[in-house]
């Protein structure tokens, strides 16, 4: 159904489940080159919204990959953070 | 010079720094919140007893304590990273960073999303921000709501809502697909509710409970299960009724359902809208581990538990030198244990830092302590809890404990 493709997931950057899933399909892709391609959870909010979907895309699109073998990959800063923040050492 | 750096001052990261003070070291606590307490802030039920859980009572209460033995509370700051630079971990905030030998990550539980078609519209939230909305900031979220998902905790905060004299309409299940998962299955909704039935707040789930174990009854049940719903304190709660489309202009205005079969299967032609002015959407929570995770802590992928967990001993010591973690990002389980965990890690951070004298003794009942809360918990979010704690012990046994032994031996011999 087109009303569940156009649904957003990642809502910084816009990103439809239609592009998602079709993406997944077609790369056969970890949740890390899903986002890269997609730039899904690459926006503002670091993917604190949608995240855990993406990974259920991932698991849903490659068949025999479960949530247990998607890893738990959190790069820093894990907040949004100013350049001045992590430019210089506030004290 | 500080000692401890907690972060998160949830009742588990409050209790951890309050045994950390009374032990001796001089403990810091963040938190990004505006004020300490975590989520027990939004907390607010009646417990079997007939007393009140007053999560706000409950966090003065902590928090008090905490400052009486001089835990410096910092709120409003968040923590973007953790690493460990010169045998001390750095704890790289928004205010700047700061650095101790040992780390409490307390940082608590997320909500899992359930996108479905009209999500992003003004009026649609998740059921914890409700919670929060309601309880916390004392804001109504609307006048009249739907939520979607059947799980403890939309039970929990659906009767919070009611207590402000927020009308919810109706809970609904998410449709079924591959982003709702089992919660847009009847059949297994119902199996997760009657399993943790005693602690459901509706007799007739409590009632069910038993009668229900076997397969066959639940189907039974789900054929039989009354097309109105069963009332939820006022509120029907519709498991054979999934939301197909939150539906509105500018904002919600209402939410297009349709019946569903025991196993989620969308009922041709059945489909009707339901009005709303505001829709909770109940995924149900995860450990929010994002900070063990970017420290380095290895991971187990446990459902029973709500998803990863960082690995960890029943003293909540992690496999890294210095970092402990208690509460909710070692599964989802009541604002009790959770506090309970915390006194453990306390504990355990004292005997790691060298304090004798009674510390053994303290830490082993604090242990004991959790247990025995674990047992007489007035909520459980996972029935087979004890099982997935079970798990992440064993693995600790097996993949730190034993080597730790051999390697003791070796010194020895
Ligand atoms: C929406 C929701 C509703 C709940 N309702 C109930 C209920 O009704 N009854 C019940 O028993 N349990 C409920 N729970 C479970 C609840 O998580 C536990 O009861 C308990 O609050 C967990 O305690 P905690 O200390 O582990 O974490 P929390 O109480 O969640 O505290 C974690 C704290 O860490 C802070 N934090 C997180 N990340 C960072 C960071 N990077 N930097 C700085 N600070 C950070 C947060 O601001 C928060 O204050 C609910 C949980 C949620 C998410």
């Amino acid at each position: 159904m087109n009303n569940i493709e156009s649904v957003i997931i990642c809502r910084c950057e816009e990103v439809t489940y239609g592009q998602l899933l079709s993406t997944a399909e077609k790369h056969q892709c970890t949740a890390r080159e899903l986002k890269l391609r997609t730039r899904a959870g690459m926006g503002f909010c670091g993917g604190r919204t949608c995240r855990v979907t993406v990974d259920r895309i991932v698991e849903s699109a490659i068949p025999n990959i479960s949530q247990a073998e998607i890893p738990l990959k959190y790069q820093p800063p894990i907040r949004p953070v100013s350049f001045g923040t992590v430019g210089d050492n506030i004290e | 010079m500080t000692d401890v750096i907690v972060i998160g001052a949830g009742p588990a990261g409050l209790a951890g720094a309050i045994a950390c003070a009374q032990s001796g070291l001089k403990t810091v606590v963040i938190d990004e919140f505006i004020k300490p307490g975590g989520r027990l802030l939004g907390q607010l039920h009646e417990k079997p007893s007939g007393e009140w859980w007053n999560g706000i009572k409950e966090s003065d209460r902590l928090t008090k304590e905490a400052q009486d033995l001089s835990v410096n509370i910092r709120c409003g700051v968040s923590v973007y990273n953790l690493e460990k630079e010169a045998n001390k971990w750095s704890v790289h905030t928004n205010k700047g960073t700061l650095s101790a030998s040992f780390v409490l990550i307390a940082t608590g539980a997320a909500e899992y999303p359930i996108p479905l078609p009209g999500w992003t519209l003004p009026g649609v939230m998740s059921i914890g921000a409700a919670q929060v909305m309601t309880n916390v900031h004392r804001v109504q979220v609307g006048k009249k709501g739907i939520i979607i998902g059947a799980n403890i905790l939309a039970f929990a905060i659906l009767n919070e809502l009611q207590l402000a004299g927020i009308h919810v309409e109706r809970i609904v299940l998410p449709e079924k697909g591959p982003l709702s998962g089992k919660a847009g299955v009847p059949n297994e909704v119902l199996k997760s509710l009657t399993d943790a039935s005693k602690l459901a707040p509706s007799s007739f789930l409590r009632l069910g409970g038993r009668l229900m174990k076997s397969d066959g009854l639940r189907k039974m049940a789900i054929k039989f299960f009354p097309k109105n719903g069963v009332k939820m304190n006022g509120t029907p709660l519709l498991l054979r009724k999934a939301a197909v489309e939150i539906i509105g202009d500018q904002q919600v205005e209402g939410v297009r359902v349709a019946d569903i079969d025991a196993e989620g299967k969308i009922i041709l032609g059945s489909e009707k809208i339901y009005e709303a002015d505001f829709v909770c959407i109940a995924g149900g929570l995860y450990p929010l581990a994002e900070l063990a995770a970017v420290a380095g802590c290895p991971f187990q992928y446990i459902p029973e538990l709500g998803g990863h967990v960082p690995h960890h001993s029943e003293i909540m010591e992690t496999p890294l030198d210095g970092l402990f973690v208690a509460g909710n990002i070692t599964g989802i389980e009541s604002g009790k244990v959770a506090m309970a965990q915390g006194t453990t890690a306390g504990y355990s951070i004292a005997k790691r830092a060298g304090k004798g004298g009674i510390i053994d003794d303290l830490l082993q009942q604090a242990v004991q302590n959790v247990r025995t809360v674990r047992e007489q918990a007035a909520i459980q979010f996972h029935p087979e809890i004890n099982d997935g704690r079970k798990k992440i012990y064993e693995q600790w046994e097996e993949l730190y404990t034993k080597k730790q032994n051999e390697y003791d031996d070796v010194k020895i011999g």
